[in-house]
């Protein structure tokens, strides 16, 4: 007589994310679009690519790993402020500042 | 031993990618019974692309110079100037990613929706990504033999 079917326990339950999932997806956005636009900068300013240079040896090594501590920072930073995000949404963030950082590295360095 | 660690570059890049499928594909599939596999595969990711970025990141520091020169004085200048600057920066957007996939695989992804969109494209960001790379870093390796023909250097191989 039911329309309704039964809810199955294992099935998806929503789309929100929290925790570590969320703060560092979110993180992961930022830190993507930071390792472009600091790109940027060391092309065009020259003392900060020799500050960069003077702190591990080479500017390149500089620029990963403050790519990654940006991800860690920020990835604790929103976790322990609680952030949620919708999955999808998230992802899509994640394509887009893909596409956005990417192309926005390749263009850069064609143009300089 | 410079020679291993050049190859081994790309070698760990590609295990990367490779792991990168496997963690897609386990999303794909989610259930409650390959939980601790895609975690797994996730790890397995991570820990490849860091080696690569080591083993990479001493290349390029330490060994590249002499290849820059000979690229830089070949006829395909571009691969340095365009290709290697580019491969070498945007290496690090996988690599965060790769970073960030075991930390989104805690999530219970056989039950949140949101939470499987995240990891597959997560995973398969870095196999797009990982496959740039490699190809790029496949012309910059024939921009030097380019180099050399050109220099009329015979005997670097």
């Amino acid at each position: 007589m039911s329309a309704v079917p039964p809810v199955d326990a294992g099935a998806e339950t929503n789309d929100a994310l929290k925790g570590p999932a969320a703060g560092f997806g979110l993180a992961a956005v930022i830190a993507i679009l930071f390792n472009t636009a600091l790109a940027w900068a060391e092309n065009v300013d020259e003392p900060l690519n020799a500050y960069m240079a003077s702190l591990s040896g080479d500017p390149w090594r500089t620029h990963g790993f403050a790519a990654v501590a940006v991800f860690i920072v920020l990835g604790y930073f929103f976790t322990s402020r609680g952030f949620r995000i919708d999955g999808s949404r998230l992802a899509a963030l994640l394509v887009a500042a893909s596409i956005v950082a990417g192309g926005g590295l390749a263009l850069w360095l064609v143009l300089i | 031993m410079n020679d291993v660690i050049l190859h081994a570059h790309p070698t760990f890049g590609v295990l990367g990618i490779l792991a990168s499928v496997w963690v897609f594909v386990e999303a794909l599939n989610a259930s409650e019974a390959n939980r601790s596999r895609v975690r797994v595969a996730a790890f397995v990711v991570t820990a490849c692309m860091l080696i690569a970025w080591a083993l990479g990141g001493y290349g390029y520091t330490v060994l590249y110079a002499p290849e820059k020169a000979i690229i830089l004085a070949g006829p395909w200048p571009w691969a340095h100037n365009f290709v290697m600057e580019t491969k070498a920066r945007l290496f690090f957007i996988p690599l965060i990613l790769a970073l960030y996939l075991p930390i989104a695989a805690t999530a219970n992804i056989a039950r949140s929706r949101g939470a499987r969109i995240v990891v597959m494209a997560a995973a398969a960001l870095i196999v797009l990504n990982g496959l740039a790379i490699e190809g790029a870093g496949a012309v910059v390796d024939y921009a030097v033999s380019a180099g050399f023909v050109h220099n009329g250097i015979t005997g670097a191989q």
